[in-house]
């Protein structure tokens, strides 16, 4: 179980292929630190990540101030969607939330011959190990960069 | 009847077939044709009751068993495999028998599982109540193997102090596990030694999952088929359990597991995923990749909904 009173992170999906990214990402870290990340169930979109953040895990943050949270979404090609999704998150808990996802959905990265969900979520992990952009800098996954950057100074530590 | 099965070891690639067949008048299935093979060429191939030695093996034979010919007749009930004798511990098959030896084909039952042994295996048995066995035994090959042990529990059990297996009679031993309160945590006691039968059916799992990840290292790469390997834990364990496990395999060996679980079948994905249906107890259950299958929605959902089907 992930110690709620340590450092940890959670991952929030929004559906199937982004928690089999997530899962791929998790089996990139090394075995002495899984304990420190969990994958929630998926959700069924972008708009019911937001709302099961509001409704159930902001609180928890609230409550366990060691967590950190990776909203996993799509951003279905809107230009607008990191701050729609941002303008959701309180003040105080910006430095502890983060939100990732493929350009439009992770379909088109496997689409783009970038592997299965697993292999593209161990390379991204491998690029936050050696502190590479060798996939994050895909046109498809670029748009993180800022997020990424933010994830680097806060997550790193713990995970890598 | 076949059964076949092809696996990789030390970069060589060995494949092992059985036919069974069951002519009219028979009582019992016999053997219609049997192969092992390594890098396509034949280790011995059998037809029936004849049994024919690869290249390899008859360079070996004696010059008195060379008069008698490089094949042999056995009882066509029974299987060759175990009979043909191999010549070294370097010999393919002695190779490819230890491995299947080694396979763990796991269904622990916690409640049966008590910390006495009076002998060491690396072979346990499916329910794992030779448990306290297969720790000795693995410490006695690879006493470096508690450390991956050490690690994996405390990981989960941060207060865990050490596992001890003592003498408690000739011949027997009975592990006890030890715990102790963190620095700076308050706590009644200082430190608890629990009997090992005493920890809780989870517990008793993630001393399993603990051998087999020491066990992966010190005599694999195993091949390890787990039944439902959920069952026993709390919820939020689940998904650090069954990565645990799909983490320690990435280096070498296979790990598969049946499971009923939405956490555990989220932890795979469609490329690992197989699905098993049964349509009724008189037809033969099918198997299919579920990145070959149309779901429509979430797996789960469509799993609740009964909606999966090859």
């Amino acid at each position: 179980m992930t110690n709620r009173y340590h450092p940890h992170v959670l991952v929030l999906p929004e559906d199937d292929a982004n928690s089999r990214l997530a899962n791929g990402f998790i089996l990139g870290l090394d075995q002495s630190v899984l304990a420190r990340i969990q994958v929630l169930p998926e959700v069924g979109g972008w708009r019911a990540v937001l709302d099961t953040f509001e409704v159930d895990l902001v609180a928890r943050m609230d409550r366990f101030t060691q967590g950190y949270l990776v909203l996993l979404i799509d951003f279905d090609g809107e230009d607008g969607r990191l701050d729609d999704v941002k303008r959701r998150i309180p003040e105080r808990l910006s430095d502890r939330v983060f939100i990732l996802g493929a350009w439009t959905e992770p379909e088109a990265l496997k689409r783009a011959g970038l592997g299965s969900y697993e292999t593209i979520g161990a390379a991204l992990a491998n690029d936050c190990r050696y502190g590479t952009d060798t996939s994050w800098s895909h046109a498809l996954l670029q748009h993180n960069a800022d997020e990424i950057h933010r994830l680097r100074q806060h997550v790193r530590p713990i995970l890598f | 009847m076949r059964f076949e099965i092809e696996v990789e070891l030390d970069g060589m690639t060995y494949e092992y077939g059985i036919a069974f067949e069951l002519p009219e008048r028979f009582k019992e299935l016999r053997v219609l044709e049997e192969k092992l093979a390594v890098n396509g060429k034949p280790i011995y191939t059998r037809e029936q009751a004849e049994v024919h030695l690869g290249a390899k093996q008859v360079q070996e034979l004696t010059a008195r068993e060379l008069m008698i010919g490089a094949h042999f007749r056995i009882d066509w009930h029974l299987v060759a495999l175990p009979i043909v004798q191999e010549q070294s511990q370097k010999d393919p098959l002695f190779v490819f028998k230890q491995w299947l030896a080694r396979m763990l084909i796991l269904r622990p039952i916690p409640q049966l599982i008590q910390g006495d042994s009076d002998h060491e295996t690396l072979q346990p048995n499916a329910q794992v109540t030779d448990f306290a066995a297969w720790f000795a035994g693995l410490l006695a090959l690879a006493p470096a193997a508690y450390s991956t042990i050490d690690d994996y529990l405390k990981r989960l059990m941060p207060d865990l102090k050490d596992i001890k297996n003592p003498v408690i009679g000739k011949d027997s031993r009975s592990l006890v596990v030890q715990f102790s309160a963190n620095q700076g945590s308050p706590s009644i006691l200082e430190s608890l030694t629990v009997p090992f039968e005493d920890l809780s059916d989870g517990e008793k799992c993630f001393m399993i999952c603990a051998l087999v990840l020491a066990a992966n290292d010190a005599y694999g790469p195993l091949f390890c088929f787990w039944d439902e390997p959920d069952n026993h834990l709390a919820l939020p364990e689940v998904g650090h359990f069954v990565l645990a496990l799909r983490k320690a395999f990435q280096r070498g060996g296979q790990f598969i597991a049946t499971s009923h679980n939405p956490e555990a079948i989220r932890r795979f994905s469609d490329e690992n995923t197989i699905v098993l249906h049964r349509r009724s107890h008189l037809e033969p259950t099918t198997a299919r990749r579920l990145d070959e299958m149309q779901i429509e929605g979430d797996l789960v959902g469509a799993l609740i909904r009964g909606d999966v089907e090859p």
